[in-house]
């Protein structure tokens, strides 16, 4: 395949100059105009709504932007990286960053881990109700957050809950697992795992049906066992969906608002207190908006950071 | 997709704060005034449950005045802060708003409030405090609509159990109450005093107000490093150095489930609570009163409530105003407790039937005259959040009260004006 489309390329290349170096450069400035008038729809719509706010946000991450400019928003005064210096200083905000470093650095693996094997056990002949189990595991990816946030809160709930009946049952007193420091955080994290494997499983399972049945034959024919087979043929065939897998959950687990923000409201004393939800305080709450906008230019860059770096480990290696 | 819903998330505040950018460039016509005679629609902003029943008072209001017809938007509590300013920044704010007491100030300082006519509405009408919550510089943005005020709700089946047959009238007693629930009567906690979140301000402000403090002193610089709030920070500390409370506050906790179940025996809380227990455990009659807060100096509690203000971009001004008036008048305040259970602001309306029927309302006019309101300030919701954070760092950090005061004090000089 590639072989040959490489040989049509050179050979439209060689009509090409053939042809004259004139006539190419207008029919493709005729492709080129039809191009752009194609793309112009989305292109208005993406300066409007994504090109435009990007970058008045950062222009507002320079400015004292509050409450009061909101009816004048050029009385907004510029104070140059002011609020970046403030962000290094500020104690919550500090604390905010730390606690997603923790949430993704615990979270992430975990997700993507859990969804590997839920794909691999859900691929294999072994699991039965195959199809049951799937639906099982994606199901909470597309349940709304309220209707997630109360039954865990039933479950964990310390009064009432599933596992403070259980424990009861045994003798045990559950700990009050989202009103204590050390347990709210882990406990965010396994419900926003939960809630995210199942994407994790579905692009694993895709990958996993790609990788050809002649390779997994010869393998085996060659006497590999399954473990063998997973180790030398499923993980690294699977290195891209894996790579894929992970920066997206990165992302999504760096940018994590939605469960602290039903669960728990960042409390108990700030421990699950995230970036998106420090930041939509300081923006929504109290209309700091040049101070939320720099939160937002802050996360922006770790986001980029950690990206590049995950691209960049992952990547070498499959070569 | 809840990977790209996320991913998105982040550009919610960047593309929100632009907007308001844009949209402030249009809009923001004032025209020119409609009188009140003439036809018009007058556009009204309600909050929460009280907006449906807002559009009823408004059906009423165009009985008698037939030209005017009311609109009322029923806008969520929960989001009414963000609408509002959005709605400032867009210039499509409605004609007239229900507001919250502690919201004014703010909205006075952009800029957006009509001042009052002080003709028409009279100071000396109104409860003092509900009036006072509305005034910037002398000058009244607010008509106040119904007050409500913090009391003490406790369960006299536990308290008899646990061997006390009154009311705690002080803090010591208070105090000794929550104990003997504990002890005796054998419930999980003795009292629920919220702990942390939004709004753990409005349990702890009668303590300070009690004890003799103030959150501004004479001159409007913050007085939280007082003695006075000192020695409510620690009384607050009390039950939960002695687990008489407890420290979880999960989003959305009701307390009233763990009332009714005897783990919260004792709580803070206002007027609506009265019917949020009976709705919900008619069981519980007769197992529970609403008493004056136990006093420390004085039992001075908080009011809060709503306000009507009229915006000052509005067209339609006369109309705002006879709707105003149509709504403080007492035979429609005494309308509006039947409706919604809500206190009147003005006084004269405590003297209706509906009222002086109604059982159990003498506990919270008595509370009403005692009360006080928090100051108008423009960065009220900043203000009230630092007073939040302090609660969370003696109630679930155990950390010293008067440390925390010190702190609370400097974290509050930066937001008075």
């Amino acid at each position: 395949m590639a072989a040959t489309s490489a040989t049509t390329a050179t050979a439209k290349a060689t009509a090409g100059t053939a042809a004259g170096p004139r006539r190419r450069r207008g029919r493709l400035g005729v492709q080129n105009a039809a191009g752009w008038l194609f793309s112009t729809p989305f292109l208005v719509l993406f300066a409007t709504f994504m090109a435009f706010p990007i970058l008045a946000t950062l222009a507002m991450s320079f400015t004292d932007f509050g409450l009061r400019d909101v009816t004048d928003p050029f009385s907004a005064e510029f104070i140059g990286f002011e609020n970046y210096t403030k962000l290094s200083e500020d104690e919550k905000f500090l604390k905010a960053l730390f606690n997603t470093g923790y949430f993704v650095v615990v979270g992430v693996p975990l997700t993507v881990g859990a969804g590997l094997f839920a794909a691999v056990l859900l691929n294999s002949g072994v699991a039965r109700m195959r199809t049951f189990f799937r639906v099982g595991f994606y199901a909470p990816v597309v349940t709304s957050i309220v209707a997630v946030a109360v039954v865990w809160r039933f479950v964990l709930d310390p009064g009432e809950g599933l596992i403070a009946g259980i424990a009861a049952e045994a003798g045990l007193t559950a700990p009050d697992f989202l009103g204590s420091e050390a347990l709210a955080m882990p406990s965010l994290i396994v419900m926003a795992v939960w809630r995210n494997l199942g994407t994790a499983m579905v692009l694993f399972l895709a990958g996993l049906q790609a990788i050809p049945a002649d390779v997994r034959e010869a393998a085996r024919i060659d006497g590999a066992g399954a473990w063998q087979e997973f180790r030398r043929i499923t993980v690294p065939l699977l290195r891209p969906t894996m790579l894929y897998v992970s920066v997206m959950t990165s992302i999504a687990f760096l940018n994590v608002f939605e469960e602290p923000f039903v669960m728990t409201n960042g409390g108990p004393d700030d421990s699950t207190l995230t970036v998106s939800l420090d930041m939509y305080r300081e923006g929504f709450n109290f209309f700091h908006m040049g101070y939320a906008s720099a939160m937002a230019y802050v996360l922006f860059t770790v986001i980029l950071a950690v990206t590049l770096l995950q691209l960049r480990l992952l990547k070498d290696k499959t070569r | 997709m809840q990977l790209i819903r996320r991913t998105v998330a982040v550009t919610v505040t960047a593309a929100t704060a632009a907007g308001a950018l844009l949209l402030s460039a249009c809009g923001g016509d004032s025209g020119g005034q409609t009188a009140a005679d003439e036809k018009q629609t007058l556009t009204v902003w309600g909050m929460g449950e009280e907006g449906k029943h807002l559009q009823e008072l408004g059906e009423e209001f165009g009985k008698k005045y037939p030209n005017i017809d009311v609109k009322v938007t029923p806008v969520g509590w929960d989001v009414v802060h963000q609408k509002l300013v959005s709605a400032v920044a867009a210039g499509e704010l409605p004609d007239m708003a229900q507001m919250g007491s502690t919201m004014v100030g703010e909205f006075t300082s952009l800029d957006a409030l009509e001042p009052v006519d002080t003709k028409t509405f009279r100071k000396a009408d109104f409860f003092p405090a509900a009036w006072a919550g509305n005034v910037t510089d002398g000058t009244a943005y607010g008509v106040p609509w119904y007050v409500d005020t913090r009391v003490l709700y406790y369960r006299t089946d536990l308290a008899a159990e646990a061997g006390v047959g009154k009311a705690p009238a002080n803090w010591r007693e208070q105090r000794a109450l929550a104990a003997a629930y504990k002890d005796k009567a054998g419930t999980e906690w003795g009292t629920y005093h919220q702990p942390s979140g939004i709004g753990a301000w409005q349990t702890w402000l009668p303590f300070l107000y009690s004890a003799g403090g103030k959150l501004l002193d004479k001159d409007g610089e913050p007085a939280l490093d007082s003695p006075e709030s000192v020695r409510a920070l620690s009384e607050y500390a009390h039950y939960y150095d002695k687990g008489l409370s407890t420290k979880s506050s999960p989003p959305g906790y009701d307390v009233v489930k763990d009332f009714a179940s005897g783990k919260a025996p004792m709580f803070v809380s206002g007027p609506w609570m009265v019917n949020n227990i009976q709705d919900q455990h008619p069981g519980l009659k007769g197992k529970w009163k609403a008493a004056p807060l136990p006093a420390d100096k004085t039992s001075t509690s908080f009011v809060g409530g709503s306000s009507l203000v009229t915006f000052a971009d509005s067209g339609h001004k006369a109309a705002a105003k006879k709707f105003t008036e149509y709504l403080t008048s007492p035979a429609e305040q005494a309308d509006w407790y039947g409706m919604a259970r809500s206190l009147p602001a003005v006084e004269a309306a405590w003297d209706e039937p509906e009222l002086t029927r109604a059982e159990g309302l003498d506990v919270f006019e008595k509370q009403l005259r005692t009360s006080e309101p928090v100051p108008a300030l423009s960065k009220w919701e900043e203000f009230a959040a630092k007073i939040d954070e302090a609660v969370a760092r003696v109630a679930q950090k155990g950390e010293d009260p008067a440390k925390t005061a010190a702190w609370l004090q400097k974290a509050t000089e930066s937001l008075v004006d």
